[in-house]
C-alpha cells in the first residue's frame, strides 16, 4: 500500500494495511537538508527537495507545503501597513500590524487577492505544484501532498495584532465578525488554488480560540461559525479531506470542535483520550491525527487546565519515550476501528533529534500493523 | 463619597474593565487629595481580582487584556502625579523575547501581572540581542531578569544570555527566570538559569518567594 493510499484510507475512517504518520515535518526535512528556512522561502526549489528527500529517508506518510507563511495575509494587508518580518529559522513573523479600528479600515485591506499573482502566494502554489509532480509513480499518487489554511479567526489576529483582536471581541464584535467575513474569501480562494496545484489533503488551524485565548461564550458565538463555514466552502469548492488543528487546550469545547465538519483532528496539547471519547464519530470526525506529546489525563487539573508535561516529548525525550507515547497513542486512536494518524501535537520543532522522526515511523510500523491489539 | 469607597470603586472599574468610569474615579480621587500611590494600590488590586478570575477561567485573555488597557489609561492620568507617589516596589524586573523571536502576547501577559503585583517592570519588547539585555542589566541592576521564547530556536539564544551575563560578571546580581512553551526547569539548569515557567501566574509566585528570600 503506498503513502498516498493509507493516508486517504484513514482519513476516511477506514484501516489502511497500518496506521500511517504524518506529523507535519517542516523544520525537520530542512535540519535534514541543511537549509534554512530562509535559504528555502528565497530557493522553492530547496524546500521541496528538503520535503522530497527527507520523507524518502524517514518514511512517514506525506509531503507539506510551507505552511504558515502568511501569504494571503501579506496581500490583504500590506495596504493597510501590515509588514512581515524575514527570519533565518522560522516562516516569516509579523514585525507591523494593519490598524484596524473601526469598520472603515477594513476597507483599507485587499479583498480581492489572486493567488497566482499576489506576494508569496505563487511560491506556495509552486511548491505544491512540484511536490505532487514529483511524488506521482507511474501516474498515481505515492505520497499524499498535505497543504494549509488559515481560519479566518486567525487571519484576522494575525493581521491585526493578536492582542488588539482579542480586546475587540469584546470593544466590538460586530466588527469581529464583519472582519472574519472579509477574510474567509481570498483564504478560501488560495486553498482552491492549492488544491489545483495537486494538494490532496488541506489542513487548517485555529490557534486563537482555545480555553487558553477565549471564552466557550465567544467561541460558540464569534469565531466558531467562522470556522465552519471555512472548513463547509473549502469541501464544497474541493472535496479534498478536511484536517483541523485545535490549536493549545480546547478540553471545554471538544464537542463544539466536533461540530465542525472536518474529517480528522489533529489535536493540540490535549488529552487524547479525552479527544477520541468527545469527538470521534461526532458530525463528520472520521479520524484522529497525532498523540505524540499529548498531554495525559493526570496532566490536566481540576480547572480543566492543561499541564502537558509531555508537550515536548518529540523534542525533549528519548527515542524509547516517542515508542512509548506512539503505542499508547495508536492504542487510543485506534479503538472501535476508528481511522488514525500518528503524528505530534503541533509542528515538531526545528531541535527535534531526527531520531525521534525514526522511532515515530518505527513505532508506526512495529505496532500499528492491522488489525491492531495493544 | 468616602475615599475607601472610592478606592473600592477604582478596583472593582479594574474588574469590570470600564475604562471611562475608571478615569473618572481616578480624577475624583486625585480631587479629594487621595495620593496617587493609594489610587495606584487600588489598581492593583482589582489587577489581583483580574489575575485570580483568569486563573479561575472565569476571565479569559480579551478580559484580562481589556483590564490592562483599562489601567493603562488611568495611569497616564496618574502620569503628572506619580512622580512622587511613594509606592513600594516589589523587585525590578527586566524582560524582553529574545533576539530572533517576536512573539509577545506570555511575556505581556507576566507584564500585566508583575506590575500589578507591584514590580518595577523594564520592557525590552520583542526581539532583543544578547548585548542589548546585557547593557540594559548594567543600567538597571534588575533583582530579576526575565527571558521569554516561544520557539524552540530562541532557546540556545537564552543561554548565550546567560552565557554572557557571566562573562560579564553580571549573573550573581539577579535571578534568571526563562518563560515560553519551550523552556523545562531541566533546559533552565542546563544553561544556568535559575528557573523556567510556562505559565505567568506560577512564574509571578516564584518571582515573589525570590524577592522575600532575598535578603
Amino acid at each position: 500500500m503506498t503513502s498516498y493510499q493509507r493516508v486517504m484510507l484513514a482519513l476516511e475512517g477506514k484501516q489502511p494495511d497500518r496506521v500511517p504518520v504524518v506529523l507535519y515535518p517542516r523544520y525537520n526535512a530542512l535540519k535534514y537538508a541543511h537549509h534554512t528556512f530562509q535559504e528555502a522561502l528565497e530557493d522553492p526549489e530547496k524546500y521541496v527537495s528538503a520535503q522530497l528527500s527527507a520523507q524518502r529517508r524517514f518514511q512517514y506518510d506525506s509531503v507539506h507545503d510551507y505552511n504558515m507563511m502568511g501569504p494571503i495575509e501579506e496581500a490583504m494587508g500590506r495596504p493597510a501597513g501590515f509588514k512581515l518580518k524575514y527570519v533565518r529559522d522560522d516562516a516569516p513573523m509579523v514585525e507591523a500590524s494593519a490598524k484596524i479600528k473601526a469598520s472603515v479600515d477594513l476597507g483599507r485591506l485587499k479583498v480581492k487577492v489572486d493567488p497566482h499573482v499576489d506576494g508569496l502566494c505563487p511560491r506556495v502554489l509552486w511548491v505544491v505544484k512540484q511536490l505532487k509532480l514529483r511524488t506521482m509513480e507511474k501516474g498515481e499518487p505515492n505520497v499524499p501532498v498535505i497543504t494549509w489554511g488559515s481560519c479566518p479567526s486567525r487571519t484576522a489576529a494575525v493581521l491585526m495584532g493578536y492582542d488588539q483582536w482579542f480586546m475587540l471581541l469584546i470593544r466590538n464584535p460586530e466588527l469581529a465578525v464583519e472582519f472574519m467575513e472579509l477574510c474567509l474569501g481570498p483564504w478560501l480562494d488560495m486553498v482552491v488554488s492549492e488544491v489545483e496545484a495537486g494538494a490532496d489533503v488541506v489542513w487548517v488551524n485555529d490557534p486563537v480560540s482555545s480555553a487558553d485565548c477565549i471564552s466557550r461564550a465567544h467561541y460558540e458565538k464569534y469565531t466558531q461559525p467562522y470556522e465552519k463555514k471555512f472548513i463547509a466552502a473549502i469541501r464544497d469548492r474541493t472535496g479534498v479531506p478536511v484536517i483541523f488543528h485545535p490549536c493549545g487546550n480546547w478540553h471545554d469545547r471538544l464537542d463544539l470542535v466536533a461540530q465542525n465538519g472536518a474529517d480528522a483532528l489533529f489535536p493540540g496539547t490535549m488529552d487524547f483520550s479525552l479527544v477520541y471519547e468527545r469527538t470521534m464519530g461526532v458530525a463528520n470526525v472520521k479520524a484522529l491525527n497525532g498523540g505524540v506529546g499529548s498531554a495525559r489525563p493526570n496532566t490536566v487539573d481540576l480547572k480543566g487546565t492543561t499541564l502537558a508535561e509531555d508537550a515536548t516529548t518529540l523534542l525533549n525525550g528519548s527515542p524509547d519515550e516517542v515508542e512509548r507515547e506512539a503505542k499508547r497513542a495508536i492504542k487510543i486512536g485506534t479503538q472501535k476501528g476508528a481511522g488514525f494518524l500518528l503524528g505530534g501535537n503541533c509542528f515538531p520543532p526545528l531541535d527535534v533529534p531526527l531520531i525521534n522522526l525514526d522511532a515515530m515511523v518505527y513505532s508506526a510500523r512495529k505496532y500499528g500493523r492491522y488489525p491492531i491489539s495493544l | 463619597m468616602l475615599n475607601e469607597e472610592l478606592l473600592q470603586s477604582v478596583s472593582e472599574q479594574i474588574v469590570a474593565y470600564d475604562a471611562d468610569k475608571l478615569v473618572e474615579s481616578v480624577k475624583k480621587a486625585l480631587e479629594q487629595g487621595i495620593p496617587s500611590y493609594e489610587i495606584v494600590l487600588a489598581m492593583s488590586r482589582g489587577m489581583q481580582v483580574v489575575g485570580q478570575k483568569f486563573e479561575d477561567k472565569e476571565y479569559f485573555l480579551p478580559d484580562l487584556l481589556m483590564a490592562a488597557d483599562a489601567m493603562k489609561t488611568a495611569m497616564d492620568v496618574l502620569g503628572p502625579h506619580i512622580a512622587t507617589a511613594k509606592v513600594a516596589s516589589a523587585g525590578r524586573v527586566l524582560i524582553g523575547t529574545v533576539e530572533g523571536d517576536i512573539h509577545d502576547i506570555g511575556k505581556n501577559i507576566v507584564v500585566i501581572f508583575l506590575k500589578s503585583a507591584g514590580f518595577e517592570v523594564f520592557d525590552l519588547g520583542t526581539d532583543v540581542p544578547v548585548a542589548r539585555f546585557i547593557e540594559e542589566a548594567r543600567t538597571v541592576d534588575p533583582d530579576i531578569l526575565g527571558l521569554s521564547g516561544l520557539m524552540s530556536t530562541s532557546m540556545p539564544v537564552m543561554g548565550e544570555v546567560l552565557e554572557a551575563l557571566k562573562r560579564e560578571g553580571l549573573r550573581d546580581r539577579m535571578k534568571v527566570m526563562l518563560g515560553g512553551a519551550p523552556v523545562t526547569d531541566e533546559f533552565a539548569r542546563r544553561v544556568g538559569a535559575d528557573a523556567a515557567s510556562n505559565e505567568a501566574l506560577s512564574g509571578i509566585r516564584t518571582m515573589e518567594k525570590w524577592m522575600k528570600e532575598k535578603p
